[in-house]
């Protein structure tokens, strides 16, 4: 079995752990960005520097304890389809992905995962279910704290950690949440919350990061500045935002429900309908219709311990992940049919929309 | 490696890419340096960089001794060569810093035990001012977490 394969069997806590999940905040994730000292970023060495680049942490991370048992995975020896799983999981960027000198370490449990030659030498992620931005952080210091241990660091007493890219220097910290805003987002308000976070340094992203699309209501929000605020500053300023938006996500909802009354429920019901007798599901229409499902569940629609199945579901459901289950390569239909038969058989024991109770 | 991407809007390589968020939905521009110049997106840290790599007065020709890199092949990455290359560049790179970020000096965490006193005793300073708005924000987790920091780094300055 490849080592993506192991990956796509385990059960770990973003797809399977019951009682993980969250309403509205889907996930936490942290990302410090580092570099060996004395060596070109990975945009600019030549290949042999790129490979020493890449023995050198994949030997420091392998000896660290949190990835014993994990994975470690060399882009150039993965074929297309491992990779995309990899990127449509966020264990690793699309730029990672193309590229054939990077490589991945994988914690056992895909909490922790280590991208090295990505644009600086290090990408450390550290991704919890739900929000847990402690925690996470915690997570991620430790193992910068480890690794800083067994690699000498760039690093300015001036500027900090020493990134490829002005927009990471000083704590090369980008902490973000994966948030699910369909009551924002039916009101017509995303358009002005977006602003708002904007103006005020945080940065809102699709489903897959930069340049994706958010499909399913999911966006990521994280901060832009990394310069000049302590750690503890970044994480106070996006732990505030997110507050805020849940609270305004849930106004959005209650006033959506109470408004709506018939109707919204009728929305969720006709979503659970579709997935369940569909025969050909393209990937966004099912995310839209799962993220109704997700809305269900938060509101009392739905029993709330079936959220987990829908998150797996919106992450199983991606092009990647149906071809893999399949074991084969399919063609745009074949993935629609294929993607259409999991979410059937998936949720064929689901029980009626209710009115909400949230 | 991969292909180098396009600016919509015409053929050259695209050097600067934004992303922005209309009516919920993310859509992500790549353009080149003349494109950029005109556009008109709204994302701001990344826009201010566009902004900042394609209107500043030309640098310098400098080349870092370690690696070779130029200021034209930063222009026309817009990424740094070596980490060296902030010490080469560190002074053109002031102004776009400051643009990018607000700020030009770091106050955060240090690789361990190599935190010097200097940057210490900036991050004293802002503990004792982050630790006052907890305490007005009735935030008393992270006030005795910032305590707890702030007398660690008295003790290790009155050490040093």
């Amino acid at each position: 079995m490849s080592s993506v394969e192991d990956i796509l069997a385990a059960e770990n806590e973003l797809t399977h752990l019951l009682g993980a999940q969250q309403a509205v905040v889907l996930s936490t994730r942290i990302r410090l960005a580092r570099n060996l000292d004395g060596m070109p970023f990975p945009g600019w060495a030549k290949l042999p520097q790129r490979k020493e680049i890449a023995d050198r942490c994949v030997e420091a991370l392998d000896a660290l304890p949190k990835f014993r048992r994990g994975h470690v995975l060399r882009m150039g020896e993965l074929g297309d389809r491992d990779r995309a799983v990899l990127v449509e999981r966020h264990l690793v960027s699309k730029e990672l992905a193309a590229g054939k000198s990077g490589a991945a370490v994988i914690s056992r449990d895909q909490t922790c995962s280590v991208m090295v030659n990505e644009e600086d030498h290090l990408r450390i992620q550290v991704v919890k279910a739900g929000w847990h931005l402690r925690g996470t952080w915690h997570i991620a210091e430790q193992l910068d704290d480890a690794l800083g241990g067994s690699l000498k660091l760039a690093f300015s007493d001036r500027l900090g950690y020493l990134t490829a890219c002005p927009t990471n220097v000083g704590t090369g910290l980008r902490a973000s949440a994966m948030v699910h805003l369909p009551g924002l987002c039916l009101a017509g308000h995303m358009d002005k919350v977006s602003r708002a976070l904007n103006q005020d340094g945080l940065a809102v992203r699709g489903w897959l990061g930069e340049g994706t699309e958010a499909a399913g209501n999911v966006f990521q929000i994280s901060n832009q500045q990394t310069l000049g605020l302590s750690e503890e500053a970044i994480l106070k300023h996006l732990g505030g935002w997110i507050k805020n938006v849940v609270e305004q996500e849930w106004n959005a909802r209650r006033k959506l429900a109470q408004e709506e009354g018939e109707k919204f429920v009728d929305r969720l019901a006709r979503s659970l309908g579709v997935l369940r007798s569909a025969r050909l599901l393209t990937s966004s229409e099912a995310m839209n219709m799962l993220s109704h499902l997700r809305l269900a569940c938060d509101m009392g629609c739905l029993p709330e311990e079936r959220r987990h199945l829908v998150d797996r579901l919106m992450i199983e459901g991606q092009p990647a992940h149906v071809q893999a289950r399949a074991g084969q390569e399919l063609d745009s239909d074949g993935r629609d049919r294929r993607r259409a038969a999991v979410v059937r058989e998936a949720l064929k024991d689901f029980p009626e929309v209710v009115p909400p109770t949230a | 490696m991969s292909q180098p991407i396009k600016c919509s809007l015409c053929e050259e390589a695209a050097t600067v890419h934004l992303s922005q968020v209309v009516h919920g939905n993310v859509t992500k521009v790549h353009l080149c340096e003349a494109c950029a110049q005109k556009g008109g997106a709204t994302d701001p840290a990344v826009f201010q960089l566009a902004d900042a790599l394609t209107t500043a007065s030309p640098v310098p020709a400098l080349t870092c001794p370690k690696c070779g890199f130029t200021d034209i092949d930063f222009r026309k990455r817009g990424r740094l060569g070596c980490p060296y290359c902030w010490e080469t560049f560190g002074d053109a790179l002031g102004g776009l810093l400051l643009k990018v970020q607000h700020e030009a000096a770091h106050v955060g965490r240090a690789p361990a035990g190599t935190l010097p006193a200097g940057q210490m005793r900036r991050r004293l300073d802002e503990a004792r001012r982050e630790m006052e708005k907890a305490i007005t924000g009735e935030d008393y987790e992270a006030a005795a977490r910032l305590r707890d920091e702030i007398a660690e780094l008295e003790k290790q300055l009155a050490i040093s």
